[in-house]
């Protein structure tokens, strides 16, 4: 708990400017409410209401929140080896998936072989596509970033080819447009809040979080990650296996977003659809950076943007105004905060300059 | 062998160059910030941007040239801020491209949803398109006539637009500073001329062609409006500018290279292949060429260090 409090006290500008840029943030949205003709007040009641109403719609948000932490988590890992995963959106599609395909295929089989299997499906696919541009970019020193990126595009055009009507998993079901089979009743993870979206997922994220802290903070494996990620060089020169390491990081991201997918699919969709995640990774990946992958930081900034994310959906239904303003709050706080340094620094260059003068003014009184 | 003329006839050309002609632009514009030592993963944003602008002022006052010119100065305003994030207050530039792409899906469809009260798709016989170019004397040719005729009057501005960029790039003193800027800002400063002046001049020039881009895409490509319609767009031109070395005549080329690619995808839908599946045909070969360029460069410089290695040993 001291600990908690004295980081508190370490990263007080830090704090303060978030809170401003939220702060910023909201109010830029009510703006715009408000010049498109609607109440920011009513608005904003619309969308707390849509994220706590009541304990099935709070049940969302924190699988929201679950899902964001677990894509921050897999560009943390990632990234705290240098290397930039930005292909988590493929990732977790494929990932996705995979395990519903492992689902399906193994109807009738006992959970208990097939649930195991849907997750090390889902892993190995993720961590597959990860591996691709992670090859690429150490042996070859082909820019992961671009390559990610592209290999998103091509996942999920691959994954909307099989699953739209004529493609071959393409379900039979009435009244679906677009979606796989569903995965058995009998795999799906047990709902924690009846007819909401939480799930036992929530068990499963944590232990993995768990486990990604344990490795990165209490092995020699996470230090040996940190100096390759803040120093390739010096962890080359000081004998480290720094190509192993990063391939590997960026392997662990994969699987981390192949089993979100997975966890997306068994947990409440229950089957893989096109509009199984609409760019969550690249939401989660934005807020672990300019979170600088502090994980308490990653938690909080999730938990404020599934609640921004759900109860604007809420929103739009109850008073018109479009869920997309939920977009554009959660880009305005990145930029901001993107900027914090900089902004922070100019404040307090124009301070000193300021004090300087009157100090000049003083003495030459 | 029907099969075959079906695919490979001269509509393939002329999609290819309908397709390539927005990722030209916006490349054009990747190419001026990537020159100043800007990494601007942001385009695709300006894009987006760009269009919906383009056709929402197209539409309001049934003109397409006030489109185009709207889209334009927005492309500048957005310039000036992701100059002023990234330069001014030194962000991390991936993070406020990012953000800016996010920003711009979310911005773009709220507008839409809300003025224009569409859902996905906003189509409009008052929407006016930008004009098509015909010359009666290229009718008499073959192949090249049909093919050279009644494009959108952007396609021609692109070559023009590729050519003046070279010039200012590598012909005027402020291109040479704007190189100056990205590759040794210091000597620049000595010249004394400010590195971070001119870095804002480069993403202002990126915002304009990307608002060009924007406009060929909803005004003379399509005549409409699509949520997410750059479509990676910005992306695959980030990319064309990475192999084309970011030299303009480079850069064309390997657009056009993806703009053939894109055409020959939709091309193999009318044999019956899946359109979901040539969609991805220009992401591999992105990643493909990326590699091969990464790596042969790689090789060549090897070997001119094993050159220099036997001079140097030889005297």
């Amino acid at each position: 708990m001291n600990k908690i409090i004295a980081s508190l006290k370490n990263n007080r500008t830090y704090l303060i400017s978030l809170a401003l840029s939220i702060f910023v943030a909201l109010f830029i949205g009510g703006m715009l409410m408000l010049v498109t003709g609607f109440n920011p007040f009513e608005g904003y009641a619309a969308m707390i209401k849509g994220a706590f109403g009541s304990i099935r719609v709070f049940g969302n948000t924190i699988t929201k929140m679950l899902t964001l932490c677990l894509t921050g988590l897999a560009m943390t890992v990632s990234a705290k080896a240098g290397l930039f995963n930005v292909g988590g959106e493929g990732q977790l599609f494929l990932g996705g998936l995979a395990a519903t395909v492992t689902g399906i295929y193994l109807q009738g089989v006992s959970p208990l072989i097939a649930v195991p299997l849907a997750f090390i499906s889902a892993a190995v696919v993720g961590g597959f596509y990860a591996w691709i541009p992670a090859v690429l970019k150490v042996k070859l020193k082909v820019s992961e970033v671009i390559t990610t990126i592209m290999l998103n595009s091509v996942a999920i055009y691959v994954c909307t080819y099989l699953i739209n009507s004529g493609g071959p998993l393409a379900t039979q079901d009435y009244g679906v447009l677009g979606g796989s089979d569903a995965v058995p009743v009998a795999f799906r993870f047990s709902q924690i809040i009846p007819t909401s979206n939480l799930s036992t997922a929530l068990f499963y994220s944590g232990f993995i979080a768990f486990f990604c802290w344990y490795l990165m903070q209490k092995t020699s494996i996470g230090l040996e990650m940190k100096v390759t990620g803040e120093n390739e060089r010096f962890s080359f020169f000081a004998g480290l296996p720094k190509d192993k390491i990063m391939i590997w990081s960026m392997v662990a991201s994969g699987v981390i977003c192949g089993l979100a997918g997975m966890f997306l699919v068994y947990g409440y969709q229950f089957r893989f659809q096109g509009s199984i995640s609409n760019e969550f990774y690249y939401d989660g990946m934005l807020l672990a950076m300019i979170m600088n992958y502090n994980p308490i930081g990653i938690i909080l900034m999730s938990s404020f943007f599934a609640i921004i994310d759900i109860g604007a959906s809420a929103m739009e239904f109850s008073t018109g105004i479009s869920g997309e303003i939920s977009d554009i709050i959660f880009a305005i706080i990145i930029f901001l905060m993107a900027a914090q340094k900089g902004i922070t620094k100019y404040i307090t260059d124009r301070s000193t300059q300021k004090k300087a003068r009157e100090k000049i003014r003083r003495e030459g009184q | 062998m029907e099969h075959l003329l079906d695919v490979f006839n001269i509509g393939l050309l002329q999609n290819t160059l309908r397709t390539a002609t927005p990722v030209i632009l916006a490349a054009m514009g990747g190419l001026m910030t990537e020159h100043a030592g800007i990494m601007n993963i942001g385009m695709d944003g300006m894009i987006l941007i760009g269009a919906f602008v383009a056709v929402a002022f197209s539409f309001t006052c049934s003109s397409a040239a006030m489109g185009v010119l709207v889209a334009v100065l927005c492309g500048i305003l957005i310039g000036l801020f992701f100059a002023l994030f990234v330069v001014k207050l030194r962000s991390d530039e991936f993070i406020i491209g990012m953000a800016l792409n996010t920003f711009a899906g979310g911005l773009t469809v709220y507008l839409l949803r809300t003025i224009f009260g569409v859902k996905g798709t906003f189509s409009n016989t008052g929407i006016i398109g930008l004009p098509t170019l015909h010359f009666d004397f290229l009718d008499s040719i073959p192949v090249i006539g049909p093919l050279l005729n009644d494009n959108s009057i952007f396609i021609y501005l692109t070559w023009l637009l590729v050519f003046l960029a070279w010039v200012f790039l590598y012909k005027t003193p402020y291109g040479f500073w704007l190189r100056a800027a990205g590759e040794h800002p210091e000597s620049l400063e000595t010249a004394g001329i400010s590195p971070h002046k001119m870095k804002f001049a480069a993403s202002i020039l990126c915002g304009i062609f990307c608002g060009f881009a924007g406009a060929h895409l909803s005004l003379g490509y399509l005549t409409m409006f699509t949520e997410g319609m750059s479509s990676s767009r910005g992306f695959i031109a980030f990319a064309c500018v990475i192999f084309g070395m970011a030299n303009p005549p480079k850069v064309f080329v390997a657009a056009l290279l993806f703009g053939f690619l894109d055409a020959l995808g939709l091309r193999l839908q009318s044999v019956g292949v899946p359109s979901d599946l040539t969609a991805t045909v220009p992401y591999i070969t992105t990643i493909l060429m990326l590699t091969y360029v990464v790596v042969s460069t790689e090789r060549k410089k090897k070997r001119k260090a094993q050159k220099q290695l036997e001079i140097n040993k030889s005297t």
